[in-house]
């Protein structure tokens, strides 16, 4: 804890095309269910790049062989200019990790789960200052299990910093959370991305989606369907002559709701 | 920088030392078994009323009180070497040993130039009569027994008591006597068992379920280290569960530790890596936490009960016997017992270490097919 949270080293190299992730031709089954079906993007550097999809649509599952979790069957993935299948090891030491449903040893306070963390990447962080990236100073002593949801994904997020990686895999990280939490994860994660991250981000939520995300690939059973920019997307499904029956108001629901109880979070 | 090691283990020992279930079953329960068992007194304090016999006369005289002692209703005798017999006393299954002397029945002739009235007659001889210090009671009954049954050979030969032979009541230091120090060494093995099965499968299934282990599977940890310092948490607090086990029995119920602590403690390690295989096992077939109880009182259960924890095996019926011969439990305990109270060297105990070992290869086999990382 002594040291200071390191600067990035791993940021320097720049891949050729300024490209985080290439991902060509993977294909995934599980028995006789195709779970990707030949899928191939690229994700760049520095983007906050979208991952929609009804459930069972493939994204866990890709995002989890990009992680180095799983193996593809087929294809090749290269992660932070590293292929994954070969080196996966190196690439889990380059990225950091949020996964669905986060869980984290009983018993410890947050520190101490910071430090095991720094320890598995053999690095030493100050614990107090990552949790101070996720506003969770205050918790410091606290234990995983007496925190909020919100307060919970925002440790999960420092746990997945604690070896400065250049690029975040977030894993539906605002499901179950309320309108001001899910507000607060938003703007973590555009400051992420401010420092020069890269982050992947899976996500339900379609104003989630085009608030934070850059480009968005939308997938279903097991192929991306289409890849653009959320404002692209939005155009070209006009231009094809779609307009919705009711035009929408000025504002909804979600605004009433912020305007009234305000965007401070509720969690203590 | 240095490995991951020391802060994955000193994490997960302050994890498990805040863990209040896994600290009330590893030292409060086996605490509370042997209170109760204690009280109880199950082995009723092992009292025997064999009276073992060593002859070393082997002439007509020491035949014929053999005989004569035979038709003592209330004695049951045991024949033997004065080794066997006085090893047995010390464990408490003799209440007491005669020793017939070598010169039972030599005559004491005539000097030269006695009245010619002088016949040779019974050389007056000294009969030992070994009991077992901290069995007063038994010791005490048999040799009423015995001296007065020599009383009487006497009056028979000459008229008179203690004229021939005269009985020497002499009392050896006794080992495993009293039920308590049976029921620690046991206590102390069903312990280990308990902690290591449990405190293996419950964590881990429950890790294994929530995505503990998932989201480490994310990171480049070597699995070694991990499971090195998961496996050493639970080797260190089996050592502490056994020192404070073994602090309670000496202070609070009089056991008497004749052992090395150094090699019980070797012993308790061994014993509880083969009991912390099997959990790993168990959490890597078990399919959810309710499944973990099942399964482990299954395994955990008729060793429970047949491996000699809370009275002898002696009492089983012989093909029982022979299996639970073979129980790692039954090894762990012998040896826990061997080493604890009868204050043997891990070095003599070639049987049971070995049988420790093997079931070792077998529980490590057993983990490594059936853990999984993921749900």
């Amino acid at each position: 804890m002594s040291a200071t949270f390191p600067q990035s080293s791993l940021r320097a190299p720049s891949n050729a095309q300024g490209l985080a992730i290439k991902v060509e031709d993977l294909r995934k089954s599980y028995g006789d269910v195709v779970a990707i079906d030949g899928i191939s993007f690229n994700v760049r550097e520095n983007e906050i790049f979208g991952m929609l999809g009804p459930n069972g649509a493939g994204k866990t599952t890709t995002v989890e062989i990009l992680e180095g979790l799983r193996t593809a069957d087929e294809g090749r993935a290269i992660v932070a200019g590293v292929d994954v299948r070969r080196y996966p090891a190196r690439v889990k030491s380059l990225i950091g990790v949020q996964l669905q449903s986060s869980a984290f040893m009983d018993n410890l306070t947050l520190v101490e789960l910071i430090d095991m963390f720094a320890a598995i990447y053999r690095r030493r962080v100050a614990a107090l200052e990552i949790l101070g990236k996720v506003d969770l100073a205050e918790k410091a002593k606290s234990w995983v299990r007496h925190l909020s949801g919100g307060q919970k994904q925002r440790f999960s997020i420092a746990t997945a910093l604690v070896n400065d990686p250049r690029i975040l895999f977030l894993d539906e990280p605002t499901t179950g959370l309320d309108p001001q939490a899910r507000r607060n994860l938003w703007e973590l994660a555009q400051t992420l991305r401010s420092e020069g991250r890269t982050i992947v981000l899976t996500t339900h939520y379609m104003e989630e989606a085009e608030t934070l995300c850059d480009r968005v690939a939308i997938m279903d059973e097991g192929k991306i369907v289409t890849l653009d920019t959320p404002a692209n997307l939005v155009q070209r499904l006009l231009d094809k002559g779609f307009r919705r029956e009711r035009v929408e108001r000025e504002a909804n629901l979600e605004d009433v709701f912020i305007d009234l109880t305000g965007k401070g979070l509720r969690e203590d | 920088m240095r490995g991951a090691f020391p802060t994955l283990l000193s994490v997960s020992l302050k994890a498990y030392y805040r863990n209040r279930s896994a600290m009330f079953f590893s030292l409060l329960v086996p605490l509370m078994i042997m209170v109760i068992f204690g009280l109880l007194n199950l082995g009723g304090g092992s009292t025997s009323e064999t009276v073992g016999i060593v002859d070393k006369a082997h002439n007509p005289t020491s035949e014929q009180i053999i005989q004569s002692l035979k038709k003592v209703s209330v004695l049951k005798l045991d024949f033997g070497s004065e080794s066997k017999e006085l090893n047995a006393l010390k464990k408490g299954d003799r209440a007491a040993v005669v020793v017939l002397p070598a010169d039972l029945g030599s005559l004491v002739t005539c000097p030269a130039g006695s009245p010619p009235s002088c016949r040779p007659r019974p050389k007056p001889v000294t009969i030992p009569v070994y009991g077992n210090k901290t069995k007063p009671q038994d010791a005490q009954i048999a040799r009423a027994i015995v001296t007065q049954f020599f009383d009487s050979a006497s009056f028979a030969a000459l008229g008179q008591p203690g004229g021939i032979y005269r009985t020497d009541a002499q009392d050896l230091p006794g080992q495993n006597t009293t039920y308590t120090d049976f029921l620690v060494p046991g206590i102390i093995a069903l312990s280990i068992m308990q902690t290591g099965i449990f405190s293996v499968a419950f964590a881990f299934v429950q890790q294994k379920q929530t995505g503990v282990l998932r989201r480490l599977m994310a990171t480049p940890m070597r699995v070694s280290e991990f499971l090195a310092a998961q496996v050493s948490t639970r080797l260190i607090m089996a050592a502490v569960q056994v020192v404070i086990l073994v602090a309670v029995a000496v202070v609070a119920f009089h056991f008497r530790l004749a052992g090395n602590v150094i090699e019980l403690l070797m012993a308790c390690i061994l014993g509880s890596a083969i009991f912390i295989a099997v959990g790993f096992a168990i959490s890597g077939y078990a399919s959810d936490e309710q499944a973990v109880p099942a399964i482990a009182n299954i395994i955990v259960l008729p060793m429970m009960f047949l491996s000699g924890i809370f009275f002898p095996r002696d009492s089983m019926p012989g093909w029982l016997h022979r299996i639970s011969d073979f129980l790692p439990l039954t090894y762990v305990t012998d040896a826990i017992r061997a080493v604890s109270v009868d204050g043997s060297h891990l070095w003599n105990l070639g049987p049971d270490v070995i049988g420790i070992a093997a079931w070792l290869m077998i529980a490590i086999v057993l983990a490594i097919r059936l853990f999984r990382w993921e749900p």
